[in-house]
């Protein structure tokens, strides 16, 4: 069973004036158990809404969707899943702790396990010392941070987050990307949203690229940095002196023996290739033209 | 229905820790400490008044609580976007909605319990400078403090209602407000309507007026002041009816929150 089943996801807004907007054109994917999915595409592609649709917050026009085999429309599908929204906001007179027992409750976690669950979780984003504090205190971070934690605490084998780094510093993005990776050794699956390619690049297993409402690839992140490679700079030093050697991919173990049979010592080799930006920037770029 | 009891918990937690409510508590409890003074102005109806003023600021103070709040939960939770967290559980819409309404109905129930122990020892002190010529029936006055919490819970729920389906804080406010209103004197105007005086009024006058009155919730039905005021008797059927209708009423107009509310795109 998979863990996201999307088929033919297409929904219509309509605007002022009656002016229809299609939000989504015929939107197909799957994501199989334990992947990690980066969902990428430029403000206002299609990210939230598609996320909204698999989350039961607004229905398709037309088309289907399963988590774990349950339709989207059904509570009982969000059973196991973790999601954060993007910008999450939460009743700001409450507290992180009493906010999490909500969670907890509604999850119908074991009340004896509860507090150690949200203990734990809030200690793993770092937000243990602030678990009494009533969230109107709380930094955009910290906010985002908590967001997660809600996503966790009922340990699901499925997350959606939209935007899991925005509003984070640089302290708080390498704590959802280990986050992300560690989640992934314990086979979790992840569907995430982002328009930052290199949180891609490091974290996820597929990528889906959405551009103007229409899913234009789903690609294995590995085989596109693998197809990207177009060659590698050579750097070696001669008489003391560093040099540098751009060598083709068809090229390079010519190359390379040739260096080495002449005795001079290489000091690293460097790929070059095309990297998931550039491949994003094509996409995007490709699917505007076609429209 | 767990799931209900969930959300309308942390809907109470919420409120509890809200500095808004926490000043309008303190101002019913200066109105309440100020009645025995205020009371002896009438000269001779010293407890009458007493009764009267604690019933006119219950019925106020719950009426603008059940406005504000009924008006600005459900909405405060979509306009920024509390329901994406929420309903990213798994927990029907339905539930979040009732959840979200016990939690109101049950701070101002909470809110008349409280005014109804301070209320008696207000009433209790004022009776105490004037002998009245017919003692307080404690049962009328807290009959007439829940016809209030009737009318608060009716209408909250009607401000719920119009939350579900608006994309600002106006309509629930404004729109709670005039069928307030006109509730309150819907009875009146049928009952002009089907005397003498409104001969020359209209047939289509008279038939439209018919249809809003059977809409518009009757909010007199709930008004049990006077018999509160002047100690006079109060029949079992007096109590049950207004309970019945503010039951079916209130419970009629969830229907049609959730109804909307399920249909409504979280965007």
């Amino acid at each position: 069973m998979n863990a996201i089943e999307a088929t033919g996801l297409k929904k219509v807004f309509r605007g002022k004036k009656m002016q229809r907007v299609e939000a989504l054109k015929e939107v197909t994917f799957s994501l199989s158990k334990g992947e990690v999915f980066g969902f990428l595409g430029p403000n206002g592609a299609g990210k939230s809404t598609t996320i909204k649709v698999l989350t039961g917050q607004i229905r398709a026009s037309s088309g289907e969707a399963f988590l774990w085999g349950q339709p989207v429309s059904h509570p009982s599908s969000r059973q196991n899943l973790g999601y954060l929204p993007e910008n999450p906001s939460f009743p700001d007179t409450l507290t992180a702790s009493d906010y999490l027992r909500f969670v907890g409750k509604v999850f119908s976690l074991p009340q004896g396990e509860l507090q150690g669950k949200i203990t734990s979780v809030l200690s793993r984003l770092e937000l243990d010392t602030t678990m009494k504090r009533p969230i109107r205190g709380f930094s955009k971070g910290m906010v985002q941070r908590l967001g997660l934690a809600q996503a966790l605490l009922a340990d699901p084998d499925l997350l959606i987050l939209d935007e899991p780094m925005s509003g984070l510093d640089p302290l708080g993005r390498a704590l959802v990307k280990d986050l992300i990776s560690e989640l992934r050794q314990k086979g979790k699956t992840i569907f995430f949203s982002t328009h930052i390619t290199a949180d891609v690049e490091q974290v996820c297993d597929r990528v889906g690229i959405i551009v103007g409402g229409r899913l234009q690839c789903v690609e294995p992140v590995e085989e596109l940095l693998q197809e990207g490679l177009s060659g590698y700079r050579i750097y070696y030093r001669k008489d003391g002196t560093m040099c540098e050697l751009p060598a083709a991919r068809e090229d390079f173990p010519r190359e390379m023996e040739t260096l080495l049979s002449q005795g001079i010592e290489v000091d690293r080799v460097e790929p070059q290739r095309r990297d998931l930006e550039t491949f994003f920037l094509e996409t995007v770029e490709r699917a505007r033209y076609e429209n | 229905m767990v799931h209900t009891l969930f959300v309308a918990r942390l809907t109470l937690n919420a409120l509890g820790r809200d500095r808004v409510l926490h000043t309008l508590l303190g101002v019913s409890l200066v109105l309440l400490c100020l009645v025995p003074a205020f009371s002896l102005f009438s000269m001779r109806q010293v407890q009458e008044l007493a009764v009267t003023l604690v019933l006119s600021c219950h019925a106020l103070l719950l009426i603008f609580l059940a406005i504000f709040l009924g008006s600005s939960t459900l909405w405060r939770d979509l306009e920024r976007r509390h329901t994406s967290l929420i309903l990213g559980l798994p927990l029907s819409r339905s539930h979040y909605l009732l959840g979200r309404f016990f939690g109101v109905g049950l701070f101002l129930l909470l809110f008349s319990l409280c005014y109804a122990l301070l209320a008696v020892i207000a009433v209790s002190v004022s009776a105490t400078f004037y002998e009245a010529d017919r003692p307080v029936i404690w049962m009328n006055l807290l009959a007439a403090l829940g016809g209030d919490l009737l009318k608060a819970w009716l209408l909250a729920a009607v401000a719920f209602l119009f939350s579900t389906f608006s994309t600002s804080l106006f309509l629930p406010l404004f729109g709670t407000l005039a069928i307030y209103s006109a509730g309150s004197a819907s009875q009146e105007v049928y009952e002009y309507l089907n005397s003498d005086f409104s001969s020359q009024i209209s047939a289509g006058v008279r038939w439209l007026a018919e249809i809003f009155y059977w809409i518009l919730p009757n909010l007199t039905l709930f008004d049990l002041k006077t018999q509160a005021v002047y100690s006079l008797p109060l029949d079992i059927p007096a109590l049950i009816y207004p309970f019945i209708y503010g039951f079916v009423y209130t419970s009629l107009v969830l229907w049609g929150a959730e109804f909307f509310l399920s249909r409504r795109d979280l965007v």
